[in-house]
């Protein structure tokens, strides 16, 4: 941190909020707030004459409410820059030293400055890391645990504080109850991660907490020989480098490792000492363990607000982290270009990882800033002006905001940002009037492969539109799973499930398809933010108007079929196969007609046809 | 906030009531036979 705070070429912005984030790859224009500290930075010398003379005494947050601070603080001890910071909403001057002002008349060097305002830095940037971290699980509505009842139940974070030399007990491990050295400890592991229900925790795994309780477990042993340590968990999961090492020193120092997550905890009122009632499935008894201190191993996760997603684009997975743009090719790039991810704002990791993440982020941001330009796919979408009727569907549609606002007063019309676009195709199927075109996946390219593909014998074949990414992926699983599927199904690939447009599904029922699927990613995994929502809409749609015109809903399938779903894919397609025999060849033949006529009667006043292709 | 609807799957055949918020689709899945081809009764028009 230091180092960041010294390097030439390197701004800290401290003590600021992100306003807003604009524009795209190579072009992002960033606003930020920086808050009033109401110290001027850089005349503090952090000499401390302020602090014993503020009168406000307030939790600290950084000390997770094990200490105090005063009104005036350092927020952490290797704060960069150091130097104070007024808590204005604590504070008893508030904006109007008048009142107080103690601080003032305390600084020699006339550092206070209650006038100070926030100040709103602008600057442009070429790439955006996000680092937005994590939070940690509250045990609070734990009721087995006690950690609202119990003075000596405290979470891992909390321990850590303990231990620290700059924490508040300088290093010293006290019991929180009467400040003595604890001699027996339990640690609880999985406090809030791999649970079932939802009111308990999350579902995934929180990657840290084994081996944060293995450190602390040789932290103790190593400072404090004495104390007896129990670890109650489910599974050890020691899989980085050295771990197994660490793991296997702490059981060779002492540390009881007893397989099981308590059911009860209970405290002596007198005593204060705990009785941990736990299954130990090992053993397959149950047993009761008398302790001094309990330690519940909290799991992390995702920041519930965060406009940062909005603002940049970005999309999270079904766990509520940032999703990446592939989970194995491009771990550190986002959905949107140009923006990176670094540490546990992606998913759950530990320093190591969140360095190695950085540096890769940090690399990626600098080959795309050393280049000054990028190569974008061919597939990205382009309006037509003279189609377009300005009706502003395709700008609220885009996930990447790739679409200029459009005028309609001075008859401006969208343009996409080709930098921005991701090619997913979206806008291109919504577009009412055909304005809008994705190359390499026009509308007559599309037209074209489902004519060939149902020219001959269409009552015998399933039409399938899939995703390139996970359905596309999915039934490219099957294959290499040797999972068997019938041969009936024809796949045409979209870069996206949003770019079906329903002109294609209405064509393949008008020439003769039994059946049509709608396939993409499942829904929260969509590589284009999502898009597949708008998928989800349109085949609803859809439904609802074949009902209308005497077609059965059920010819339209839909099904999210992830990459590594091979064997759902098959299982899919052959139940499809059932679905397909089951339309008569009356059926189809009133299908076509229906559709024919209804076409037929479109073009009539508005020259519009429901499969029409190009307009 | 999430209201009550009635469903059928265009798979099974299944119907059942589940959860709904509108405007915002969800994934559904059908419980009797996994499917996502579940669409949402008694109103005549998409999401």
């Amino acid at each position: 941190m230091m180092d960041v705070g010294r390097h030439p070429r390197i701004e800290l912005l401290t003590y600021t909020e992100i306003e807003d984030i604009s524009g795209f790859i190579g072009n992002f224009h960033v606003k930020v707030r920086k808050k009033a500290k109401f110290v001027v930075e850089k005349d503090c010398v952090t000499c401390n004459d302020c602090v014993p003379v503020c009168p406000v005494v307030t939790f600290d947050e950084f000390q997770n409410g094990l200490s105090s601070r005063k009104a005036i603080y350092i927020p952490f001890p290797q704060a960069v820059p150091s130097s104070y910071v007024i808590d204005i909403n604590k504070c008893l001057s508030g904006t109007k030293p008048i009142s107080c002002s103690r601080c003032l008349e305390a600084c020699d060097k006339k550092c206070i400055d209650f006038d100070m305002k926030d100040e709103i830095v602008e600057f442009d940037a070429g790439t955006v890391v996000v680092a937005t971290g994590q939070q940690v699980f509250d045990p609070s509505g734990l009721d087995e645990y006690g950690y609202s009842k119990y003075g000596n139940v405290v979470t891992s974070l909390e321990l850590e504080r303990l231990l620290s030399s700059d924490g508040p007990t300088g290093g010293h491990l006290i019991r929180p109850t009467d400040g003595r050295a604890p001699k027996t400890i339990g640690f609880v592991q999985c406090v809030g991660s791999r649970c079932d229900d939802p009111a308990q925790g999350s579902p995934y795994c929180s990657n840290i907490c084994c081996m944060n309780t293995i450190k602390d477990s040789l932290l103790i042993r190593d400072h404090f020989p004495d104390t007896e340590i129990r670890v109650f968990y489910t599974d050890i999961r020691s899989f980085g480098k050295g771990f197994e090492d660490m793991y296997k020193r702490s059981k060779e120092m002492g540390v009881k490792y007893i397989r099981g997550l308590p059911g009860d905890i209970a405290e002596d009122p007198v005593t204060k000492k705990l009785t941990v009632t736990v299954e130990n499935t090992t053993a397959g008894r149950v047993e009761q363990h008398d302790l001094d201190m309990v330690v519940l191993s909290v799991g992390l996760q995702p920041h519930e607000e965060d406009p940062i997603k909005q603002m940049l684009t970005l999309c999270k997975t079904s766990d509520g982290f940032y999703m990446e743009a592939h989970p194995k090719l491009r771990p550190v790039d986002s959905v949107t270009a140009g923006v990176f991810y670094a540490g546990t704002a992606e998913a759950p990791k530990d320093i190591k990882d969140s360095v190695t993440q950085a540096s890769a982020a940090s690399s990626r941001a600098g080959i795309l800033l050393n280049a000054g330009k990028v190569k974008v796919q061919a597939i990205t979408a382009t309006v037509d002006p003279a189609k377009c009727t300005y009706c502003n569907v395709c700008v609220q549609a885009c996930p990447y905001k790739a679409i200029t606002p459009l005028d309609r007063a001075k008859k401006i019309t969208p343009q996409v940002v080709e930098a921005a676009c991701a090619g997913c195709g979206l806008c291109a199927a919504e577009c009412r009037f055909d304005a809008i075109e994705q190359h390499h996946f026009t509308d007559a390219q599309l037209i074209a492969q489902l004519e060939a593909m149902l020219e001959e014998d269409p009552q015998d074949k399933v039409a399938v539109f899939a995703c390139n990414w996970c359905s596309y992926a999915g039934g490219d699983a099957a294959g290499t799973s040797r999972f068997q599927y019938p041969a009936s199904s024809r796949i045409i690939r979209t870069m996206c499930s949003a770019r079906t447009d329903e002109k294609f599904i209405m064509r393949a029922f008008e020439m003769g398809a039994p059946i049509v699927l709608v396939s993409g990613c499942h829904i929260s995994d969509c590589h284009y933010i999502d898009a597949n929502r708008w998928t989800h809409r349109r085949v609803d749609r859809l439904w609802n108007r074949l009902e209308r015109m005497g077609i059965r809903p059920e010819r339209l399938q839909l099904e999210w079929i992830s990459a590594a779903e091979g064997q759902k894919f098959a299982k899919t397609m052959r139940e499809i196969e059932e679905m397909r025999k089951a339309v008569t060849p009356e059926e189809i033949e009133y299908t076509k007609k229906a559709i024919r006529e209804a076409n037929e009667r479109a073009a009539r006043p508005r020259g519009k046809a429901l499969s029409q292709v190009g307009g | 906030m999430a209201n009550e609807a009635k469903f059928k799957c265009l798979r099974c055949g299944h119907e059942y009531m589940g959860p709904y918020i509108p405007g915002n689709p969800q994934e559904r899945t059908c419980p009797n036979c996994r499917s996502n081809s579940v669409r949402r009764l008694g109103e005549d028009r998409g999401e």
